[in-house]
């Protein structure tokens, strides 16, 4: 235990943060949390601190993210930064798993970070529902259906949220897709047309993994909605094996 | 005393040291050499200006090879190799591949390591642009007279990047040690160019500075005091280009923030990888080598040189990362070893 452990009642690191004071158990049970993951020693082994992490990572590029300070905080047993950190900049990783492949000591940034929101989910921190917020579409849609959007779909009007940076979805995409050597075209028309078996799978492994009660403590609101639509799907399915019983009878 | 010679391996700093002992105490030694010519890594690849000496390496170990060369005691073989190592310690018999039978009462492995391949990189852009080039070619172009120049169209340099640690301390390549030397050379060759060509900077990127002991302050120091050498706390990620000058991207570990900087030149520093021969040197001489690849020392202590089989001694660079003076050091431990029969039971027991 550090001295500051026995402070009555520690203030996280930042001074200027006007986050709630976070007691020291609290960032002790996060950390343990992060720690005692099932693949937590797989993806942490040391750090050189050489930042080939960082200088690969397509997110540093554009935020204040590193994917080395990640690695650091938790080394470090950083239980402050690592609290800090789950705030916003673990947010920021776009989970590409670069780092990783080019990591001297093979450790996965990417993977720690995916760590960390399992547990930032699991603690309810205030940052997952604020950061996931503008995301509520796009959940839907990905555990509704598995699939988040289909190419044609990706125009500047239907994404204004998306920023300045959306005007680059000009490139002529459909063309370029046209280029990509298999067959991608038939998404156009299937993206969100699921399979009603395939989606009933899917239900049960967003049950199975804990997924859903993710999204339940994540956005209560789309829980219901995502819950509604499984219901419907799942009653539709029954009466087809119903209906297809009787016709194997035949 | 026993009449046979004793048989070195390998013709570098640490074998002619070993040669020049064992001669030197009035016994006989026959040196095996691959190459055409003795003299090791730093004859066989043009080395310049040596660490800590500042000597030119074709002084200061031409001196050597020369002084071996002129002991009647000491026979040279050069390309030459050992195919099978037979017997036991006092009565060896060594077949070269050319069929020549050597008896020989002890055996020195001194076959030292080889350079590591910065095209098992790529990613740091060696083979792929010509102005990406190692210490052993900025090596060769001091020594050779022919001064810094970028390979692509012969332009003196702005700006120079030295890489430090190409090969080394890097588990995705299997390379989990740390060359030793490389830090050092480096600093000096980045002196050297500053000497050279004094319109040219150097910038060298490196995780940790290991310029261990006295040379911190004739290197490290030195390099940055004098010749304004500037060091930069980061390992490059990729070396690319803009079609015009050469990129390197990494991350300025104390500043924070990714960096993308343009240089005429980069130069890899290499490593030492255990020598190629490894897996051939230890099913003929039956000895073992350690989990990176080197061979393998009997003990930390006891004697200093000794392998796991009785009789047969190794030193230098072939046991991992050495410099040129602690392999000659070596040399001399494994020639006194041999010797005195270190490690070998049944000379003991004749005691
Ligand atoms: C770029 C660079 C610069 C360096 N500069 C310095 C410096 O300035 N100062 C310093 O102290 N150190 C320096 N070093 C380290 C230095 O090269 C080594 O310390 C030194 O060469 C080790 O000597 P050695 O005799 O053990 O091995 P080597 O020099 O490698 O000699 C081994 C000899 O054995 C021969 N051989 C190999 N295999 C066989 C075989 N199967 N059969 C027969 N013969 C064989 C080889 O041909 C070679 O002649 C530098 C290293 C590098 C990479
Ligand atoms: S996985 Fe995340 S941290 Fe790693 S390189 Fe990609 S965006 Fe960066
Ligand atoms: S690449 Fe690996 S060793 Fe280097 S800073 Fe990142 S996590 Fe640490
Ligand atoms: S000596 Fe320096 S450059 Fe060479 S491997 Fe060690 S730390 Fe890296």
């Amino acid at each position: 235990m550090t001295a500051h452990a026995k402070l009555p009642n520690p203030p996280i690191s930042d001074p200027v943060s006007d986050l709630p004071v976070v007691p020291y158990e609290k960032l002790e049970e996060i950390f343990e949390d992060i720690r005692k993951h099932p693949v937590y020693d797989h993806e942490i082994h040391g750090c050189l601190n050489c930042g080939i992490c960082t200088a690969t990572c397509p997110s540093a590029q554009y935020y204040d993210y590193s994917p080395r300070e990640i690695v650091q905080l938790l080394w470090t047993e950083n239980l402050e930064g690592i609290y800090d950190a789950m705030q916003e900049k673990i947010w920021a990783c776009a989970q590409c798993y670069t780092c990783a492949a080019r990591c001297p000591f093979e450790n996965s940034p990417g993977g720690l970070v995916m760590i960390m929101r399992e547990v930032a989910i699991k603690h309810e921190l205030p940052s997952v529902k604020e950061v996931l917020r503008p995301f509520s579409r796009v959940l839907l849609k990905v555990v509704s259906t598995g699939n988040q959007l289909a190419p044609n779909m990706i125009t500047k009007e239907a994404f204004p949220d998306w920023g300045p940076n959306v005007a680059k979805v000009d490139a002529p995409l459909m063309l370029l897709r046209k280029a990509i050597p298999m067959p991608t075209m038939h998404t156009l028309d299937t993206a969100w047309e699921v399979n009603l078996k395939t989606s009933v799978e899917l239900y049960t492994i967003w049950e199975a993994t804990g997924v859903l009660k993710q999204l339940e403590s994540v956005d209560e609101n789309l829980f219901d909605v995502v819950s509604d639509v499984m219901e419907e799907k799942r009653d539709e399915w029954e009466e087809w094996l119903e209906d297809n019983e009787d016709e194997d009878d035949d | 005393m026993s009449d046979k010679p004793i048989l070195i391996v390998g013709g570098g700093p640490a074998g002619l040291s070993a040669a020049h002992a064992a001669a030197a105490s009035g016994r006989k030694a026959v040196i095996v050499e691959k190459a055409d010519r003795l003299g090791g890594a730093p004859i066989l690849q043009g080395y310049a200006k040596l660490v800590p000496s500042h000597e030119w390496a074709k002084d200061a170990i031409g001196g050597m090879v020369a002084r071996v060369q002129a002991n009647p005691n000491v026979t040279v073989l050069t390309g030459a190799e050992v195919q099978a190592f037979d017997g036991a310690p006092g009565a060896f018999v060594a077949t070269l591949k050319d069929g020549r039978k050597l008896e020989v009462d002890a055996a020195i492995l001194a076959t030292g390591f080889t350079h590591f391949d910065s095209l098992n990189k790529p990613e740091w852009g060696f083979g792929t642009y010509p102005d990406v080039v190692t210490t052993v070619q900025v090596e060769q172009m001091i020594s050779s007279g022919a001064g810094i120049r970028c390979p692509s169209d012969g332009r003196v340099p702005d700006r120079v990047a030295i890489l430090l640690c190409v090969g080394s301390r890097d588990r995705q390549i299997g390379r989990e040690w740390c060359s030793k030397i490389c830090c050092t050379v480096s600093a000096n060759i980045a002196m050297e160019i500053r000497e050279l060509s004094p319109k040219t900077n150097v910038y060298i990127y490196y995780m940790d500075i290991r310029t261990f002991g006295l040379l911190e302050g004739d290197y490290y120091w030195k390099s940055q005091e004098e010749a304004k050498v500037k060091y930069i706390k980061a390992r490059i990620a990729e070396v690319t280009s803009d079609g015009n000058r050469l990129v390197v991207k990494g991350e300025d570990t104390l500043v924070k923030r990714p960096i993308t900087i343009p240089f005429d030149m980069v130069v890899h520093a290499i490593g030492m990888d255990p020598n190629v021969d490894n897996m051939t040197l230890s099913a003929v001489f039956g000895v073992g080598l350690n989990r990176y690849g080197y061979i393998d020392k009997a003990t930390t202590y006891a004697h200093l040189a000794e392998t796991n089989r009785p009789g047969v001694y190794v030193c230098g660079a072939a046991t991992g990362p050495e410099t040129i003076d602690d392999s000659i050091a070596q040399g001399q431990a494994a020639a006194l070893a041999a010797l005195t029969g270190a490690g070998v039971p049944m000379l003991k027991a004749a005691e």
